[in-house]
């Protein structure tokens, strides 16, 4: 077994799909000859060869257009947008098409397609790199969105990613691509897509995070443990469909909620959660719903990165607060 | 051709697209089909969708087939049409037309297909939302007039809207089928062409040979900005991912049996469980081990056993009254703001006792209060559990030790409790009172009640009937100094057949000690005494041990509690 990193286990997981599959067809800008500006798909040209693993001219938009074509005639697509800031080109035929092909052809047409894009700030990028807009696709029905936390979440969830029959947006938080590794059996067991992971259980507040977060979402937890504070952790893992009941049940036991999220604060992914919440089990809770975002603004040039990303001392801050209030 | 042939062809399947691709055919040459009966799935730039047929009669030809791109307007259909229930006479007109575009040779991408015919009929396509028929406002052309393409023929009145009708095709009009306020059946004729010519021929492109991939360079990683880099190898929380598989699935993990390394439940098991229809829901008389305490904890209530909105809860705490005070009238159980206010009042039992920090908001205090959690939680919500559940019955004695030579008291009452447990097992037992289940365990495994300032803990010291004192010694020393070091594990804390309290290392010469479930007894061993007896040699200064042992009465008998409370005894009076 290889103890690898997030972004190996993507490309673990890619190649596993197309030696099992040979629909399967990696394209995307530096996909091929250089292996993908992190690596992702380093080495499956050579072993698969260009006809299946192609380099695209620098044009978002036809990326999503032909892997939907291609998706619509039975092949299934793995396509690179080298950022999520360079997605929005392509969003046209995102949300207009392939997110609505099954319902326009009244299931006769799936859309078995991948669109990975590393997400998030934290790796020093120019502008247009480190945004978190999750919540724009988790927003559009028809699209499952995905957004695995470690290596072995990537390698399961991508190998579901590859294989459901509908689109999925594959967001690989890049900031942690490497910060540790797993030791993954190549197996090709997925990892059920549409669920939430319960990744430490306790009973005095429930975090709930997704992506590159988790990282110090966890860590504030064992801080919190040291102070005599449970704290359970849940990885959203997918945020759309949300897994809203696992959730649901937490926070019956705990009645104390934190959301932590690298996004911007407004019209963000955690606004939905805390609505759910507020709707459906407002009668236990104990606290007011919090949340630990980014800042409602355009994310700062990487100088000032740090001090716009959420830290450990946040979420513990917050954790308190909510644990405190009477 | 006879006069009684019908053509049917391909009207605008929506949005003015100019061709469509068969998908396959629902229908075969010599079939009879009724009207509206689907007759093949056409796929057009935008949709798939199934054409209906626009009469009753018999098909004699088809013309094309799956994967064949036909331009609208084009002949799709040919019928023996005596039996046409549709109220239009045009099968004349539409006699002379020609065989179609379609049955030329198709290539893949041929929209570039020209219509050669000498006369093409324009039905009525579905002007949208799958209306049945359209009303004729006015026309914009004559017979007689040459269209271009798009150019708008007629303004048609559906149920919903009124729709310009554009030209398909660049042509000469014969005919026009209905004058204003005609009502036109969808898939009737509209107009009858003359010459008709194709608008557009898309440009062919050919392949250029393949580009020769550039050299690869030695160094082709051009990664953006900063990864941080990291060489910790982290553990994958599998439990995590089983049961949200199991939760996805439906199972009931409690009735899966673990396949993996050390009886770990996989992915694979959780499947199978599913195929088992080990279903959550599955199992009658489902029973939940050491749920939450529905018991009232007064001062120290648990909030979280109240369904009550923050506003409530708020209004209840500036009011000092307790949840569990509150007579619940609000949906599923809630307590309402009036609930609150009611209580408040005194109509319901509020705790007035003076014990009740919250009940007495008259009372100034300089401190605030402080949240119960952690360890001292637990030991509010298991004692709770313990209080609302067991049948609690005390028995005290006490034992002779004088003879006793200077030791460690603790070892001998964990031997005690192993001694006893083989003569008497009805007491090392665990008891579920749902299911009416008594397990009587053969080893021994003594929780040892420690008392800390964070709170209660009660450690095991496990196989007890197969460690000497030493060992126990050991054990109890390191469970001790895992409590300081805040290092007790879970597996530390599980597993106890029963408990031992030694109150009397502190103060207390009997006590009710609290069973634990699912055990059933605990051994309270107070503090110890010189007490002067009436012996065979007269009046003698012994030293005596009191001991208290709470038993579940649901699960054992008072015989059964007095023999193993006799063992002990006489286990204790040994000299070593």
């Amino acid at each position: 077994m290889a103890a690898i990193t997030l972004i190996e286990a993507v490309n673990m997981a890619i190649a596993h799909e197309m030696e099992a599959d040979k629909e399967v067809v990696v394209f995307g800008e530096d996909v091929g000859i250089n292996g993908g500006v992190f690596r992702a798909t380093d080495g499956l040209q050579e072993k698969f060869g260009k006809e299946r693993v192609i380099d695209t001219p620098l044009a978002e938009a036809m990326i999503a257009g032909v892997a939907i074509g291609m998706a619509a005639q039975g092949m299934k697509p793995v396509a690179e947008i080298q950022f999520m800031g360079f997605i929005f080109p392509a969003a046209d035929h995102i949300i207009s098409h392939c997110a609505r092909m099954r319902n326009r052809t009244r299931g006769r047409l799936t859309l078995p397609m991948v669109i990975r894009a590393p997400f998030g700030g934290g790796i020093h990028a120019p502008e247009n790199h480190s945004e978190s807009t999750e919540a724009i696709f988790a927003h559009i029905p028809g699209l499952k969105v995905v957004m695995p936390s470690n290596p072995s979440r990537a390698y399961g969830l991508m190998l579901a990613a590859i294989r459901d029959p509908d689109p999925v947006i594959f967001l690989e938080p890049k900031r942690v691509y490497r910060i540790e590794k797993h030791e993954i059996e190549d197996n090709g067991e997925e990892y059920p897509i549409g669920m939430c992971f319960v990744d430490r259980e306790g009973t005095d507040i429930t975090l709930i995070s997704w992506g590159a977060m988790l990282h110090e979402t966890k860590q504030a937890a064992e801080k919190l443990a040291a102070e005599g504070i449970s704290a359970e952790v849940i990885d959203v893992a997918t945020v759309s469909p949300l897994d809203i009941d696992t959730i649901l049940e937490s926070v019956e036991k705990t009645g104390r909620v934190c959301i932590v999220q690298e996004a911007p604060k407004a019209g963000a992914l955690g606004s939905e959660i805390a609505a759910e919440i507020a709707e459906k089990k407002i009668m236990s809770l104990l606290a007011p719903i919090g949340r630990v975002s980014g800042y409602d603004t355009v994310i700062p040039y990487y100088r000032l990165e740090k001090q716009f990303l959420p830290k450990v001392e946040h979420i513990i801050d917050e954790a308190k607060r909510i644990v405190e209030y009477r | 051709m006879n006069t009684a042939m019908k053509i049917f062809n391909l009207p605008d399947l929506g949005e003015g697209l100019p061709d469509a691709e068969i998908v396959r055919w629902l229908v075969a040459e010599g079939d009879i089909v009724t009207l509206d009966q689907p007759m093949v799935e056409m796929e057009t730039a935008k949709a798939v969708v199934e054409v209906p047929s626009p009469f009753s009669g018999k098909i004699t030809k088809l013309c094309g087939q799956a994967g064949d791109v036909i331009d609208v307007g084009a002949v799709l259909v040919e019928f023996d049409g005596d039996e046409s229930i549709s109220d239009d006479n045009s099968s004349d007109e539409k006699a002379p037309a020609t065989k179609a575009v379609a049955e030329q040779p198709t290539s893949a991408n041929s929209n570039q297909s020209s219509v050669e015919s000498v006369s093409d009929i324009f039905n009525l396509p579905d002007l949208g939302e799958g209306l049945p028929d359209a009303e004729i406002v006015r026309w914009l052309v004559a017979e007689g007039d040459t269209l271009s393409l798009d150019q708008p023929m007629v303004e048609m009145e559906t149920a919903k809207a009124v729709v310009e009708v554009p030209s398909p095709f660049a042509a000469t009009v014969i005919k026009l089928h209905g004058q204003a306020g005609d009502v036109i059946d969808v898939g009737s004729s509209l107009v009858s062409f003359g010459s008709s010519s194709a608008a557009m021929v898309a440009p062919s492109v050919t392949p250029d040979e393949e580009t020769k991939p550039a050299q690869k360079p030695a160094d082709a990683a051009t990664v953006v900005g900063a990864v941080q880099v990291g060489n910790k190898l982290v553990t994958e929380s599998v439990n995590a991912v089983t049961k949200a598989l199991a939760r996805k699935l439906k199972v009931d993990l409690s009735l899966v049996t673990g396949t993996g390394k050390n009886g770990v439940v996989t992915q694979a098991d959780i499947k199978q469980a599913k195929k088992d229809g080990k279903l959550i829901g599955s199992k009658t008389n489902q029973t939940k081990v050491a749920t939450a305490p529905k018991a009232n904890l007064n001062a120290d209530e648990n909030p979280l056993d109240f369904k009550a909105s923050p506003a409530v809860r708020a209004h209840a705490h500036r009011l000092g009254v307790l949840l569990s005070s509150c007579n619940p009238s609000g949906k599923k159980d809630s307590i309402t703001k009036e609930d609150v206010e009611l209580a408040g009042k005194g109509s319901a039992p509020i705790a007035k006792a003076a014990t009740s920090r919250s009940s007495l908001p008259s009372v100034q205090v300089s401190v605030e209060p402080q949240t119960v959690r952690g360890v001292r939680r637990a030991m509010a919500v298991g004692m709770a559990n313990a209080h609302a559940t067991i049948v609690p019955t005390t028995l005290v004695e006490d034992a002779d030790i004088t003879s006793w030579p200077k030791q460690d008291s603790l070892a001998r009452y964990v031997r005690a409790l192993v001694f006893a447990s083989k003569i008497e097992p009805a007491l090392n037992c665990w008891f579920d009172g749902e299911r009416f289940e008594r397990l009587v365990h053969p080893n021994v495994h003594v929780g040892i009640a420690i008392d800390s300032p964070d709170g209660l803990y009660v450690p095991v010291v496990h196989d007890a009937d197969s460690k000497n004192a030493p060992q126990v010694r050991a054990r109890v020393q390191e469970l001790r100094q895992k409590i300081e070091t805040k290092s007790l594990k879970q597996e530390d804390q599980q597993g106890a057949t029963i408990t031992l309290s030694n109150f009397g290392s502190i103060a207390g010469r009997y006590g009710t000690p609290v069973v634990s479930p699912p055990q059933v007894a605990i051994l309270g061993t107070g503090r110890f005494r010189n007490e002067l007896k009436l012996t065979d040699k007269g009046i003698e200064n012994r030293k005596m041990l009191p001991l208290s042992l709470t038993f579940d009465h649901r699960a054992c008998t008072g015989g059964e509690a007095a023999r193993f409370l006799a063992a002990i005894i006489e286990d204790l009076q040994k000299a070593v």
